[in-house]
């Protein structure tokens, strides 16, 4: 994930001396300049594997997206770099420290952020703004001046006595938000921060997001949604508890275009999902909204729409598209899936 | 980073007040906290302690002396005894079918004259047999003041009370009206510390790891340790003053004589209250969510309950289940609060329960932490 030239996401595509950047990375030292710094972390739960020895580093002030379907082990690598979840193997280094022996030096100066909300619903929003401050220490003078940015920022001027149970998600979201950041941390842990919010909601969030990058604040986000993966600088892709890719959003949809991503826009669309997984030259086909894509080689590209129109669609209309995150995505486990 | 000793005295100050201001926000909850231990007060102190008292007795007069008044005037003197019926002997039966008497004594014709004459004069005690706690303490206890009623007669008229017969009374030991309540509100004190702990503690925990809200905090600088006392100190407060309330309501309102040293007391209830902390904690550690938390207290009260001799006597269990009891931790507090309150036992005599309590709530509590820190950092 270190910023860099553009690289490939597929090592059997790539020269030897052109390895990913977790690869390189493997069996260096962890970096402590790095706002995160990780060497082969592992956990394991039984005889379950649930992150498998990953590696990368997070350079301070950008904003990472950590990726993968449920269960794919992003919770977990949080869990474990928060320091509230003792890696099986590996090192973790979170701003510097070790957070793995000693999480307490570094609680003070990150803040975190999970999807379930988590302050405390019995109580105001001017008690629980309090209570964060006082577990972070924060001087009455420091407390009066973040307090008001706080109910500002979210918009709850006036309803400080409110119980944040009777709040609604877009609030208590930006509520939960300011709270993990009223110490001003340095890094911000967020996991799937914008789940079950509405769009509009999510935008919002994220324009607070960029604010708080543009502060110099490091970002580590974990999603499912595609649309917010393109608003990191940085991604990473985990899946079954292994890194897949890593990049830009630009390099990582640039890497895919050895391949071609055609969408293709018909009535039949079961039928031509079942023709399209046996054809010749069709790595993968899929449902995306109400249309199909189907990645091709690109030498099976020229005469497509032919074919298909002959093996019984003839009303299939083909139109090669810009591979979205989503496209790279799904190829991405699949290749995995089949190694 | 490290955190100063001030800072952590500030932040269990901070989770104490958080918990009391959840507290305050959960009305049904602090209702059940003050109503439970009064409502078991009543349930205790009135139902199940009630005594052998106040009995329906019917006095069948046949010799209409002034012996058999006295005798009677003796029955109506006692507690255990009201004298509600004077029936024709033919009309017992029914008396007692209907259940209006429970007891009946019969004077026979005759009596004062045979007793003047130095004979020996049978007197009849009919008990309803259908209830055989009535029947075997109220036959004793009619037994008993026929006794007292010869021994007042023949002292009375001077016959030498140096070589009686058999003294059959029964000497009852600290407790001499034998009422249960007096053995009921210690062994409640101590079932009341118990229920209450290990309902909140086993429930608040869970109730946090349900919400997230355990999570958050355990990524800012607050310490396992930390959480556990801001937690924990507020419900030993609460159920300080529940112990408080039902000591003086006890001894106040049902009259429980008090012949103990309060540091005896609140020694073993301290120790008992760490055990039940322990014992809490491990439930909410185990349990998942409210619902399994809530299964395993009952799990784990009703024995207690049934073994610890709070309702039943330890005596009067059959010696196999005997050594049972002896894992209860309420067994052992109960023989501490019954001691210091009843005979106003100290140190001393209390040092094996002592001495088996304190190991309880080490290693119960210890193991609680222990657990909890694994728990909550894994």
């Amino acid at each position: 994930m270190t910023a860099g030239v553009p690289r490939r996401a597929f090592p059997e595509d790539d020269p030897p001396d052109d390895r990913r950047p977790s690869e390189r990375l493997r069996g260096t030292p962890p970096n402590p300049d790095a706002a995160i710094s990780v060497r082969g972390l592992t956990k394991r739960f039984g005889g379950f594997t649930a992150v498998d020895g990953i590696d990368f580093d997070v350079p301070r002030g950008t904003i990472v997206g950590f990726l993968g379907p449920n269960g794919s082990g992003k919770t977990t690598t949080i869990r474990m770099l928060t320091g509230t979840s003792a890696p099986t193997a590996g090192q973790a280094l979170v701003l510097g420290e070790d957070v793995v022996a000693h999480p307490e030096r570094v609680r003070q100066r990150f803040g975190y952020m999970s999807q379930k909300f988590a302050l405390f619903e019995d109580m105001t929003v001017e008690e629980n703004l309090r209570f964060y401050a006082g577990v972070y220490d924060l001087s009455p003078e420091r407390f009066a001046q973040q307090r008001a940015y706080v109910l500002q920022m979210a918009d709850l001027q006036g309803r400080e006595n409110e119980l944040t149970a009777n709040l609604s998600v877009g609030w208590r979201q930006r509520l939960a938000l300011g709270t993990a950041t009223i110490h001003d941390p340095e890094l911000l842990f967020l996991d799937e921060p914008t789940g079950g919010v509405d769009p509009v909601a999510r935008r919002q969030f994220w324009d607070l997001l960029y604010e708080l990058a543009g502060r110099g604040v490091t970002l580590f986000v974990t999603t499912h949604y595609m649309d917010e993966a393109s608003h990191c600088n940085q991604l990473a892709f985990i899946y079954r508890g292994g890194l897949i890719a890593e990049g830009a959003p630009a390099e990582i949809r640039h890497d895919l275009l050895t391949e071609r991503v055609l969408e293709i826009q018909l009535t039949n669309v079961d039928g031509a999902l079942t023709w399209l997984e046996s054809a010749p030259g069709v790595e993968e086909a899929y449902l995306s909204g109400a249309s199909l894509h189907a990645v091709l080689d690109p030498d099976a590209v020229p005469g497509f729409e032919e074919r298909l129109r002959a093996a019984g669609f003839p009303d299939a209309a083909v139109r090669l598209v810009e591979p979205t995150l989503e496209d790279v995505f799904v190829n991405l486990v699949a290749r995995a899936e089949q190694s | 980073m490290r955190s100063t000793g001030a800072q952590t005295r500030r932040r269990i100050r901070l989770l104490i007040w958080k918990e009391f201001l959840q507290l305050r926000r959960d009305p049904l909850l602090l209702r059940l906290l003050f109503l439970m231990p009064i409502m078991q007060l009543i349930l205790f102190g009135y139902v199940v302690a009630a005594d052998v008292k106040n009995l329906s007795t019917a006095i069948v007069d046949l010799d209409r002396t002034t012996t058999s008044r006295a005798l009677e005037a003796h029955f109506g003197a006692s507690d255990y005894f009201q004298v509600v019926a004077h029936p024709a002997e033919s009309d017992l039966q029914q008396l007692m079918d209907t259940g209006t008497i429970a007891l009946a004594i019969v004077i026979p014709e005759g009596t004062q004259a045979a007793l003047d004459r130095g004979e020996t004069a049978p007197i009849g005690v009919v008990v309803d047999g259908s209830d055989s706690q009535v029947a075997s303490v109220g036959s004793g206890y009619a037994a008993q003041i026929i006794a007292r009623f010869n021994a007042e007669r023949m002292n009375a008229q001077g016959v030498d009370l140096a070589a009686p017969g058999i003294d059959a009374r029964v000497r009852v030991m600290f407790n001499p009206t034998l009422a249960s309540v007096n053995t009921m509100i210690p062994g409640l004190v101590a079932a009341i510390v118990m229920l209450s702990i290990m309902a909140v503690m086993g429930q608040a925990v869970v109730k946090e790891r349900e919400r997230g809200t355990l999570e958050q905090m355990f990524v800012t600088p607050i310490r396992p340790t930390e959480y556990l006392i801001g937690k924990v100190t507020p419900y030993a407060l609460v159920a300080t003053v529940q112990l408080c309330l039902v000591a003086l309501v006890g001894i106040f309102w049902f009259g429980v004589p008090f012949a103990g040293q309060i540091s005896v007391v609140a020694a073993g209830l301290a120790l008992f209250m760490l055990t039940s902390i322990g014992l809490g904690l491990l439930i909410s550690l185990v349990s998942h969510t409210r619902q399994q938390a809530q299964q395993l207290m009952m799990l784990f009260m009703l024995p207690s309950f049934v073994l610890s001799g709070f309702i039943f006597p330890v005596d009067s269990m059959p010696a196999a289940i005997v050594p049972l009891t002896w894992f209860v931790p309420l067994t052992w507090a109960i023989e501490i609060l019954r001691g210091a309150f009843i005979k106003g036992s100290g140190f001393e005599a209390l040092a094996t329960q002592f001495w088996v309590l304190a190991a309880f709530a080490v290693v119960i509590f210890g193991a609680a932490i222990i657990a909890t820190r694994r728990r909550l950092t894994e």
